[in-house]
């Protein structure tokens, strides 16, 4: 199959290096300490964050630092064709595990000790990149809810077809078995916390299909600086400062 | 769930008690109601509904199926609703289960009728296709995204919402096939049949609070009721679907009563429901 154009574009009509459109906004669920709604494109998600706050399960606990934990989950009607998965199956927990692994080297954990910090990522809509997305609505929410980081931590897709290196993969192209590097980075410090692949790729194309995720990444935090800053100006206009 | 002190319970039930809630509204006031259609691309027919901080998503899909044999001129709907852990950490892992069981077991008691779909709030016939061998398989999921007390009355007015901006693809059937034999049918991707939603009824939950009954508790109301009863009700005032929750029994005689409140009651939630929906509806096609 054609997934670029020979005039470059791609099939939802995007240049290879144009990342989807994205959205995000703060503060969706009241309940929460902090939550964001975080979308690219077609792919949508919820995250919420409970904490810091006393460790559940006391054998749990530990004494140095802060316990993070995160849970995954897709809303039935997220994908295209209805979802009949028990929860709990091995790609959730997986991904649940990507995002905690990659929240907790941002978190300051050791200032939090013997408290419990939970993430819980919901999808409403899947359209490809919901790795991503899930954890750029994290940092979105941690940072709603106050949370010390040393950065935020974005993430970003890029893909290999057609001879063609492509930014943020839709679930088209992501299903197409070419190679999927998803990358996450804290901006700031510039550094990789995240890094995954599937098939395989020549190492010369291999270091441009990161490059270019990485640049992904960094325009993500630039948008998810914007929505901070924005939604910190509201905060400080309501206390009339 | 809800940490109260003595001094705030007494505070929700005095104010109940003399008709001012804590947040300022009368004993059967609903908070603001806000719909908003179409959230989920993917799905037939979409909407989110808050009521006060209550938030929650119905989705309609539908699938081509087979009519089951008891009754092959029906199509099938199923309600699932899914409370999401972002709602509150004890939902995590299969923690919010037991509520799904039961928000899915009253919703399909307040609009599915009974087993042969009769009395129903959702037209089961308009579903079929062919009589006995195709019909629309409605699966409706509700995902609960925020919690704050009344989830019962907001999935259902989700699901109204949701179903009224369904539009169910219009389908050929080749007349040639044999009796036998399962016809071939064309799905359009254009033409769409708008679902007809007249007949789904509202759901008015009345909690008892104290010696009173409040509509659209709130999380800490809720702490302190002894029951609640869940009365649907449709647009000609007919009593579609009960259940009751809570440990504590109630005086038969009250249920009159009450029916009678919930009668009163569900003429405005319907009006201001159908209200919001079709602004919601104008909304949608503006954008």
């Amino acid at each position: 199959m054609e997934y670029v154009s020979p005039e470059g574009l791609r099939l939802d009509g995007r240049r290879p290096m144009e990342m989807r459109q994205l959205r995000a906004e703060l503060g969706a669920v009241s309940r929460a300490d902090g939550s964001a709604v975080f979308e690219m494109g077609n792919t949508k998600v919820i995250a919420a964050v409970y904490g810091p706050r006393e460790v559940q399960q006391r054998s749990q606990q530990l004494n140095d630092k802060a316990l993070i934990r995160c849970e995954y989950t897709m809303a039935n009607f997220s994908t295209g064709d209805r979802m009949r998965k028990p929860k709990g199956d091995r790609r959730s927990t997986e991904i649940s595990l990507v995002i905690r692994q990659t929240m907790e080297a941002c978190i300051l954990t050791h200032l939090m000790p013997r408290s419990q910090i939970d993430i819980f990522v919901q999808v409403l809509q899947a359209d490809g990149g919901t790795r991503s997305a899930c954890i750029n609505a994290a940092t979105l929410a941690l940072a709603d809810a106050g949370i010390p980081m040393r950065d935020l931590v974005t993430s970003c897709s890029a893909g290999y077809l057609n001879s063609t290196a492509l930014l943020d993969l839709n679930y088209v192209e992501d299903s197409a078995g070419g190679p999927d590097v998803t990358v996450g980075i804290l901006p700031k410090l510039d550094k990789v916390t995240l890094l995954q692949m599937d098939a395989k790729l020549p190492m010369d194309i291999f270091e441009n299909v990161m490059q270019l995720a990485t640049e992904g990444c960094k325009a993500v935090a630039n948008y998810i600086r914007e929505i901070l800053m924005e939604n910190t100006k509201q905060l400080e206009n309501r206390r009339g400062i | 769930m809800v940490g109260l002190s003595i001094g705030e319970k007494h505070f929700i039930q005095g104010g109940i008690a003399q008709d001012l809630r804590t947040d300022g509204r009368k004993r059967l006031t609903y908070r603001p109601i806000s719909v908003e259609t179409g959230v989920i691309a993917q799905a037939n027919g979409s909407a989110r509904v808050k009521m006060g901080k209550t938030e929650v998503i119905a989705s309609v899909k539908a699938e081509l199926g087979r009519p089951s044999s008891s009754a092959p001129d029906k199509g099938k709907v199923s309600i699932y609703i899914d409370c999401s852990p972002t709602a509150a950490p004890q939902f995590e892992g299969r923690g919010g289960e037991e509520l799904s069981m039961e928000l899915s077991a009253a919703l399909r008691q307040c609009l599915l009728g009974g087993k042969s779909g009769a009395g129903a709030g959702i037209n089961h016939s308009s579903l079929s296709i062919v009589d006995g061998k195709v019909c629309w398989d409605l699966y409706i999921d509700g995902l609960v995204i925020n919690i704050d007390g009344n989830i019962l009355d907001a999935l259902g007015a989700a699901i109204k919402a949701a179903l009224s901006n369904t539009g169910i693809p219009k389908v050929n059937v080749a007349s040639t096939a044999p009796s036998d034999e399962q016809p071939e049918v064309d799905v359009s991707d254009e033409e769409f049949l708008q679902f007809d939603t007249t007949a789904v009824p509202v759901i008015v939950t009345l909690t008892k609070v104290g010696r009173h009954y409040i509509v659209d508790a709130t999380s800490e109301e809720e702490s302190e009721m002894s029951w609640a009863v869940s009365v649907s009700v449709n647009r000609e005032g007919l009593i579609c679907g009960l259940t009751k929750r809570g440990g504590a029994g109630l005086d038969p005689s009250v249920v009159l009563d009450m029916t009678l409140v919930v009668k009163h009651v569900s003429e405005e939630l319907m009006n201001k429901l159908d209200s919001e929906i079709a602004a919601a509806q104008a909304m949608e096609e503006k954008s």
